[in-house]
């Protein structure tokens, strides 16, 4: 790649990983959005399409398998069906909406972002920017990366509602729980919503940084798009784990009570 | 106009370039020839300053490239049109808008102006009435012409060439060289990069050869026919045209 690579080379790949969230940052300020509407409106409904199946079928299965797993435990142990409901609810929204969904995203949305950076790299794309005073950031990272963030909001809460109803259709239509006794939310407060929202605004932000970064250091030909992907998908999906494991930390410690 | 000093480049332990010294002036035509591999678009980028040599030093007008800053790189850039070997056409623009992109990003001239040259030069390709089109629409050909107007648009007054006609038919190659050497502008300088020694003839007036990690020939193609140097008569098909073409067919694996 070209001379922004070579020089950063040797600094370790999340130092250059800031630098590229720096300069994205840096972009949006200037304005990027505002000159590529068009190429962001286009990310945001592409990465919305490819992935609201996906997230369908994988939290609505989780929701559905996760109660009916509970529900065999608490029927041997205590047969006391009405908390299965509201720990139900919290623990999805604290964690596993997020958390599953935001791994969902790194894989359909990051393998995306790297394949299409870069194949431009590959094919000189990038390098021809460069050499029009272009900025690539500019022109390829802060759409993706917009476009990223808003669809992992939406993603998630989406497929939290999703997982939701389809583990209450589990607990009404297989063990007979009323509706109302499984969908008590008073124990959710303020603070739980927040610890879920904070968790996928952070992977919104670490999943496109994760995959434009594997894309724009894309090296050789065509092959080199393939170990770009697998890159893009392995240090975003590490990216929310280790996210995850730290906005935990930071819920339990600051946000509950 | 360009000044390269001792410049050499490796990748991953492996030397690609090593102590190339070459002067460019106005108003030339150099051909880069050499066997696929051998760097010669990997010189052409360190040329331009997209990539950054390991040693030596790249001066253009005088001002090198290591000391500039970011914005003055990218202020220098904007001397130069670069034809890229793999056309790289920008896949989220139209034809029209590619071939736009040099001017529109210099800002000098007003949106009407821009068309107008848009137009002008697309014709000039044989390419009018594609405007509208993506790049994934067209043959290799026409990707090949709109990427030589998108390079020759700003009238730049350095045009780089990275292999021009690399996996066309023979037909469109010297199309494409026709072209190069009508675009051409008497006080401009064009860097070209092939192996197509033959089709190139016309076009260049003298010719750097890469070999082995080194500029190993400088000179005409005259003086390369002549010379007694078996790989030099070879790629240059002095009296052993035949022998050449099988060699540089087996050459072009990679380029
Ligand atoms: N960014 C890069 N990273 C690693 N190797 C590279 C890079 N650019 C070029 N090379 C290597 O440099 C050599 C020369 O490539 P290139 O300049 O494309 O040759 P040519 O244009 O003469 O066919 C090749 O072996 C290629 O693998
Ligand atoms: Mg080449």
């Amino acid at each position: 790649m070209g001379l922004l690579l070579s020089r950063q080379h040797q600094r370790s790949a999340l130092l250059r990983a800031f630098a590229l969230l720096s300069q994205t940052f840096l972009w949006l300020g200037r304005g990027s959005l505002r000159r590529r509407r068009q190429q962001f409106i286009e990310q945001l409904f592409e990465m919305g399409n490819r992935s609201v199946l996906f997230i369908t079928v994988t939290l609505g299965t989780l929701g559905m398998i996760s109660v009916f797993q509970v529900l065999i435990q608490v029927d041997r142990i205590l047969p006391e069906y009405s908390v299965v409901g509201p720990a139900f609810l919290l623990t999805m929204v604290r964690e596993f909406a997020p958390t599953i969904a935001g791994l969902m995203i790194a894989t359909r949305v990051g393998s995306g972002i790297a394949a299409e950076i870069g194949s431009m790299v590959v094919t000189e794309q990038v390098d021809a920017l460069r050499m029009c005073n272009a900025e690539p950031v500019d022109y390829l990272v802060a759409p993706r990366f917009a476009a990223c963030l808003i669809q992992t909001v939406l993603l998630t809460m989406y497929g939290g509602v999703v997982s939701v109803v389809a583990g209450g259709l589990v607990a009404n239509l297989v063990w007979g729980i009323p509706y109302e006794v499984f969908f008590r939310v008073d124990n959710i407060t303020y603070s739980d919503f927040l610890a879920g929202f904070l968790k996928c605004v952070a992977y919104g932000i670490a999943i496109p940084i994760a995959a434009a970064q594997a894309g724009l250091e894309t090296e050789g030909g065509s092959e080199g798009v393939g170990t770009a992907t697998t890159r893009a998908v392995v240090n975003a999906s590490f990216c929310v784990v280790v996210l995850d494991f730290i906005l935990s930390g930071f819920a339990f410690f600051f946000l509950f009570d | 106009m360009i000044v390269a000093k001792g410049v050499g480049k490796s990748f991953g332990g492996e030397r690609i370039l090593s102590g190339v010294d070459l002067t460019f002036h106005e108003g030339e035509v150099v051909g880069i020839v050499g066997p696929g591999g051998v760097g010669k678009s990997l010189l052409m980028k360190i040329l331009c300053g997209l990539v950054e040599p390991d040693e030596g030093e790249v001066t253009v007008f005088g001002r090198s490239w290591a000391d500039l800053s970011v914005t003055e790189r990218a202020k220098l850039r904007e001397r130069f049109g670069m034809l890229f070997q793999n056309y790289a056409l920008f896949d989220f623009m139209t034809v029209g808008e590619n071939v736009a992109f040099p001017l529109v990003q210099r800002g000098d001239m007003s949106a009407q102006d821009v068309q107008e040259r848009v137009v002008e030069r697309l014709t000039q390709v044989e390419l009018s009435g594609v405007n509208h089109l993506y790049s994934r629409e067209l043959s290799g050909g026409m990707k090949k012409r709109v990427a030589l107007a998108r390079a020759t648009i700003g009238e730049a007054p350095i045009i780089i060439y990275d292999d021009p006609t690399a996996g066309l038919d023979p037909v469109t190659s010297s199309k494409i060289f026709n072209l190069i050497s009508d675009l051409q502008r008497p006080d401009s300088l064009s860097l070209i990069t092939s192996h197509d020694i033959e089709r190139m003839m016309p076009v260049c007036q003298r010719y750097i050869m890469l070999y082995q990690g080194g500029v190993y020939f400088r000179g005409t193609a005259q003086e390369a026919k002549q010379s007694q140097d078996p790989v030099l008569r070879v790629f240059f098909g002095g009296d052993a045209v035949d022998v050449g073409r099988r060699t540089m067919a087996g050459a072009e694996g990679i380029s």
